[in-house]
């Protein structure tokens, strides 16, 4: 397919979507961003460093024939999807020119770590205490596959690893596996993946039927976004169209001590159950507080159909569902409409988590010194306005719910001094000093780039 | 100064940045732009009287026409780093004042968010002091004073006081007297 210039409209026009936006060119755009990943799963994150970049470069010539663009995992015929992103030092060591990568998102230009203070990893989340590579100049190449068994992922990885061996200018400097828990849930025993927006054009159906499907260009870049204008595509746009900013976090989940915490601060079992949910917003199972209340239910947790099919509109001062909890926080929907100063469609994102480490049995509330978490991925087309905006002024902060000193109960950046508010009849119930139950592990601010700059990349010749 | 980046994004009380924004006001535009602003307030939430703007996180709001109606300043108290929200400004409160600010210089219908910014950049300017007299988000003041409205209610039951006796009310019985 040839390159088309900058705003050039290419491919057929969608009419079925409002507002007559161009096509997604989905065979040019790397599957993980638009679909969901499959479930249960089992995947491999790897990260490379490149020492020869005509290694790197031969490199990801073999890997684009392992990539299936755009694509539900229907007909596997690898497997596995498989997903590659640079950071900007990788971008850099390939031979990207200059004046292309000074094109790129400021924030994806400095990295994560030079972003640390800004997003609230302070403290033992500090890119100082990170896992090494992360967040290190020696981070070039992030290569994620995903499968929804063991033996196809072994052999996608296995394929990608042959193509890595015979490059010796290439090497693994860091490996993350991870697999579903045989719960479906992860490590906090909560559903995760839930909530994510609609892209417009992508074929996937509503589920919440409160929110209008989000332009493309709000994640894939070259598209209109809901600014009615574009977001800045990296020159030149063989390389930035179709692509994607992705941010990867290894976080630690402090089991024990979450399960310790709602232990000391409840009678009974139930108890515990309504305030974990209190402070995610969703039941274990996924079903949202605003529409299952008293107790959980399991049917509607399952329910793809339901389970993401409301707001909080109705529920402005939290009775149901605080708006201090996580899902509430990372996702207002329609909650801060009549304060007419956000845009919460701006600041949407699509997550693709996994989980990682070994459960800690059910019931116990000691430590057993096992690494378990998340490893947190976000798609989008703005590194600043959607993930860092919502990492710093919805999860950090808690000015916009008019609770400055309150940040989110669960994942936010806390020194362990900060109280969560649940409203309730007759008298609200304020935990003062929640600590903290999430670390930061180390991540990257990448670039997935679609299948034409792929093979430009590889085509590079500095 | 103009848009000096290390100014921004200004002065911070609390969680309360400081936010003015200095126009200029379109040649022969001076008349028009009055009018516009006697029509803001007259508007619910503007009116004398009236204490929901429809923007709910900025404190006050003033438009001063200055220097013979050839230059305009907006001068607010937002809750929160106003930088963060600029592209948010966009599509929410600046279309609310969209009858003013036609008359000033560089509002041109804001087809992209890029003009967005430099419409907001090149007029802000960063307060060189600024200092509040109660601390707390607009969300907060308001919940204040519900909460005190309601107590004064309570004070104003006669038995008050001996309801107020209660060891657990004593924080509420130290501030009754007056
Ligand atoms: C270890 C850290 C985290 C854990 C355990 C966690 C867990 C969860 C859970 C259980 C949900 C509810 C289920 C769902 O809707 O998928 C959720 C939702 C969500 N989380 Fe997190 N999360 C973490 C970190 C983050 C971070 C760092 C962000 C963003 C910067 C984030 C953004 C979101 C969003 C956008 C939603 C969906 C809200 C909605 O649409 O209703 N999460 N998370």
């Amino acid at each position: 397919m040839s390159t088309l210039p900058p705003g050039s409209v290419h491919g057929p026009v969608d009419t079925t979507a409002t507002g007559m936006s161009p096509a997604l060119e989905i065979d040019d755009i790397q599957s993980g961003a638009l679909h969901e990943r499959p479930s249960p799963y089992v995947g491999t994150y790897l990260l490379l460093k490149v020492h020869e970049p005509a290694d790197g470069r031969e490199l990801i010539r073999r890997l684009i024939p392992l990539l299936q663009p755009g694509r539900e995992l229907t007909e596997p015929g690898l497997g596995a999807w498989l997903t590659v992103a640079f950071t900007y030092e990788g971008l850099k060591v390939l031979g990207v020119p200059q004046d292309s990568l000074d094109s790129f998102a400021p924030e994806f230009q400095q990295g994560m770590a030079a972003r640390a203070a800004e997003i609230g990893d302070v403290g033992a989340n500090s890119p100082e205490h990170w896992e090494k590579p992360l967040g290190t100049s020696d981070v070039h190449i992030a290569l994620a596959a995903l499968s929804p068994d063991a033996a196809h992922l072994d052999a996608v990885v296995d394929r990608a690893r042959r193509a890595q061996e015979q490059m010796p200018g290439v090497e693994v400097v860091w490996r993350q596996d991870c697999y579903q828990l045989p719960t479906g849930r992860t490590s906090f025993g909560f559903k995760d993946g839930i909530g994510q927006p609609t892209v417009e054009g992508a074929g996937t159906p509503p589920t919440n039927r409160g929110e209008l499907p989000i332009k493309a260009g709000e994640f894939i870049l070259g598209y209109p976004d809901e600014t009615g204008g574009m977001a800045p595509v990296p020159t030149p746009d063989v390389l930035g169209r179709n692509g994607t900013y992705i941010v990867f976090r290894k976080l630690h989940t402090r089991v024990a001590a979450y399960r310790q915490y709602l232990h000391d601060k409840a009678r009974t079992r139930e108890e515990e159950a309504l305030l974990g949910a209190k402070m995610v917003g969703r039941w274990q199972s996924g079903a949202p507080l605003a529409l299952a209340p008293d107790e959980d239910d399991p049917a509607l947790g399952a329910d793809p159909a339901r389970n993401n099919d409301f707001g909080y509109a109705t529920d402005l001062r939290g009775f149901t569902c605080p708006a201090g909890s996580h899902a509430r926080r990372a996702n207002p929907r329609d909650s801060l409409d009549h304060e007419n100063s956000v845009d919460v469609r701006l600041h949407r994102m699509i997550r693709r988590g996994t989980s990682y480490g070994p459960p800690l049995p059910d019931g116990v509330l000691e430590d057993d010194g096992e690494d378990r978490g998340i490893i947190f991925v976000f798609a989008g087309a703005h590194l600043k306005r959607q993930f860092e905006f919502v990492k710093t002024q919805w999860l950090n902060d808690g000015i916009f719910i008019g609770a400055p000193d309150e940040k989110d109960p669960l994942v936010g950046a806390t020194d362990g001094s900060s109280p969560f508010t649940i409203p309730q009849h007759p008298i609200r119930r304020r935990l003062p000093d929640v600590p903290p139950f999430v670390v930061t592990r180390g991540g990257e601010y990448c670039f997935a780039p679609g299948l034409r700059a792929l093979r430009w990349l590889a085509d590079l010749t500095t | 100064m103009g848009s000096d980046t290390s100014s921004r994004p200004g002065i911070r009380v609390g969680p309360t940045s400081e936010f003015s924004l200095f126009f200029h006001v379109k040649p022969g535009h001076g008349e028009a732009l009055h009018q516009a602003l006697r029509d803001l307030q007259a508007a619910p939430g503007y009116r004398p009287g009236d204490y929901e703007m429809p923007i709910a996180s900025i404190h006050e709001a003033r438009f001063v026409p200055f220097d013979d109606d050839t230059r305009l300043l907006f001068a607010t108290s937002f809750d929160g780093p106003w930088d963060a929200y600029m592209e948010d400004f966009a599509s929410k409160p600046l279309r609310l004042f969209d009858a003013i600010f036609q008359h000033v210089v560089g509002y041109e219908g804001l087809p992209t968010l890029e003009s967005v910014k430099d419409f907001i950049l090149s007029a802000q300017q960063s307060a060189g002091g600024y200092a509040r007299n109660y601390g707390g988000t607009v969300k907060e003041i308001r919940k204040a004073a519900k909460v005190n409205e309601a107590f004064q209610q309570v004070l104003d039951d006669p038995d008050a006081a001996e309801a107020l006796e209660h060891p657990a009310l004593r924080p509420l019985l130290d501030v009754a007297a007056d």
